[in-house]
């Protein structure tokens, strides 16, 4: 028998420790790479995220603690938003719960559709700012995003897609979609056939970078035809081992869930990619390329 | 002189067992490219007919919405009231046996030219999806959308708003999107070895 007063005792202990540790982990010194200029467009990137489970609910919470410090109001997601069923209560948990903090503090959902989506619910969801689109555009900044659907890119997306980068004037074009047309991963691979199709137009039009999931892991690509590539396919779902290292990868994570955080200011366009436990697995800076006559004519 | 009329007469010999063969093949050709110039109408026609079949029956798509039950709902109410419209529909009604020919022909085409080795790789990493196949099901939605390779797409007539070709294993599917319902198929469209 615990007397009262060693009982009162330990429970106050209990609760103090208790604090101190939610403390510590609200108060963590983050490990930011990003410079935070004013006037930068900032945002993150996740992909194949949509699982409900407890990583991606975790990667969500490490995201928000980021937001805070970093102030990205956007995020770009890179298809497999939801995983299975597309009932209400699967929006609910593998999407408004997990990022509920990030959306009460109004940041905005722009998500381009993977093999695991159903189109039909999710370019009708409001939250995921489609516009009842399969594929869409937006601008931030001087920055143009062309959200694309690789699982069905036929003539009528093709010409989309042409038309939308010609008569962008943008300083950086940056389009983002599910399918990677490079990339080293064992379970998928690169799509060769939407890759023979696509990068005759990112290269004619000037796109700068490349944004893409499917493959469960992150992987940066040395750029290709002075494209930068990103695969960020692990905000949810994760491969571990699933790289076989090739020439054109510059650096790969596939231990852990990641997730991305982007900057751009003039010509610069900075990265980091932060694992689930907040630990920054890959960053830098990368220039903007030199425009292609063709693009820049056409943006004037 | 002698030599020279000889010399002509084996050319003009020559050149006309060289050119027969040529213009039949040229008048085949312009025969093949009319017939299937036809079957790409008349399946056109069949898809216009579905369409405005699905708009007296269903009225106008939806619109974008906060509310995920609503989406559910909709979906849900579009589907059953197109199943019932053609309750009767049937597999080929669409793919009518001469069309589903001639996009057999389309793909084996495209199978064999310089793009097919990217292309069974692409097929070969789309997560290939098998299931069995009924007209007016919905498509589960629990099951991925396996994607189409573009080069397969753009080689095959455009279709309208709302509809598209998918490729389920070595059928091909054509899908109302907004409906959610397979509307038709062609089965075995692909050879055994592109699983």
């Amino acid at each position: 028998m615990i007397a009262p007063r060693k009982s009162f005792s330990l429970l106050l202990a209990s609760l103090i420790v208790c604090s101190v540790s939610l403390h510590a982990q609200t108060n963590r010194k983050l490990d930011i790479k990003l410079p935070l200029r004013n006037n930068s467009v900032r945002f993150a990137v996740i992909g194949d995220s949509g699982t409900g489970d407890q990583e991606q609910y975790e990667v969500a919470k490490e995201m928000e603690a980021y937001r805070e410090a970093v102030g990205f109001d956007f995020v770009i997601m890179l298809g497999d938003n939801i995983y299975g069923g597309h009932e209400p209560r699967d929006l609910a948990q593998k999407f408004e719960m997990p990022y509920k903090p990030l959306l009460d503090a109004g940041v905005k959902f722009y998500a381009s559709l993977g093999n695991h989506d159903d189109p039909n619910v999710e370019r009708l969801y409001k939250p995921f700012n489609m516009n009842g689109e399969r594929y869409h555009t937006f601008k931030r900044g001087d920055v143009q995003f062309l959200a694309l659907d690789s699982n069905y890119m036929d003539a009528k997306q093709l010409t989309w897609v042409e038309q939308n980068l010609r008569s962008s004037g943008a300083r950086w074009k940056i389009c983002y979609f599910h399918h990677p047309l490079y990339n080293d991963g064992k379970s998928h691979g690169p799509d060769l056939d939407l890759r023979n199709q696509l990068t005759p137009l990112l290269k004619l039009y000037g796109v700068n970078a490349v944004f893409s999931g499917h493959e469960h892991a992150y992987e940066r690509i040395k750029p290709e035809d002075g494209i930068y590539y990103f695969i960020q396919g692990s905000s949810g779902k994760l491969v571990k081992d699933d790289f076989h290292r090739s020439e054109i990868m510059e650096k790969s994570f596939d231990r852990d869930r990641t997730f991305m955080l982007i900057e751009i200011d003039g010509d610069k366009l900075f990265f980091q990619t932060v694992s689930r436990t907040g630990q920054t697995v890959d960053a830098g800076q990368v220039g903007r390329q030199t425009q292609p006559a063709r693009a820049v004519a056409a943006g004037r | 002189m002698k030599a020279w009329l000889c010399n002509r007469q084996c050319f003009i010999a020559v050149a006309a067992v060289c050119l027969v063969p040529l213009l039949f093949a040229a008048q085949g050709s312009a025969s093949n490219s009319s017939e299937d110039a036809r079957l790409v109408n008349e399946f056109q026609q069949r898809v216009k007919q579905y369409l405005e079949l699905r708009k007296k029956a269903a009225g106008q798509a939806p619109k974008p919405t906060d509310s995920p039950q609503v989406i559910a709902s909709s979906q849900r109410e579009l589907g059953n009231k197109v199943r019932v419209a053609r309750a009767g529909a049937k597999q080929g009604e669409i793919f009518a046996p001469e069309i589903a020919q001639y996009f057999r022909r389309q793909l084996a085409a495209v199978l064999v030219g310089p793009h097919g080795k990217d292309i069974r790789a692409s097929l070969r990493h789309a997560e290939p999806v098998r299931m069995d196949l009924q007209i007016n099901q919905s498509y589960p939605e629990n099951v991925p959308l396996q994607s189409t390779p573009p080069t397969l797409l753009l080689k095959l007539p455009e279709l309208p708003d709302g509809l598209e070709y998918r490729i389920l294993d070595r059928e091909l599917v054509l899908r109302d999107a907004e409906a959610n319902i397979v509307v038709d198929y062609i089965p075995e469209v692909l050879p055994d070895t592109e699983k």
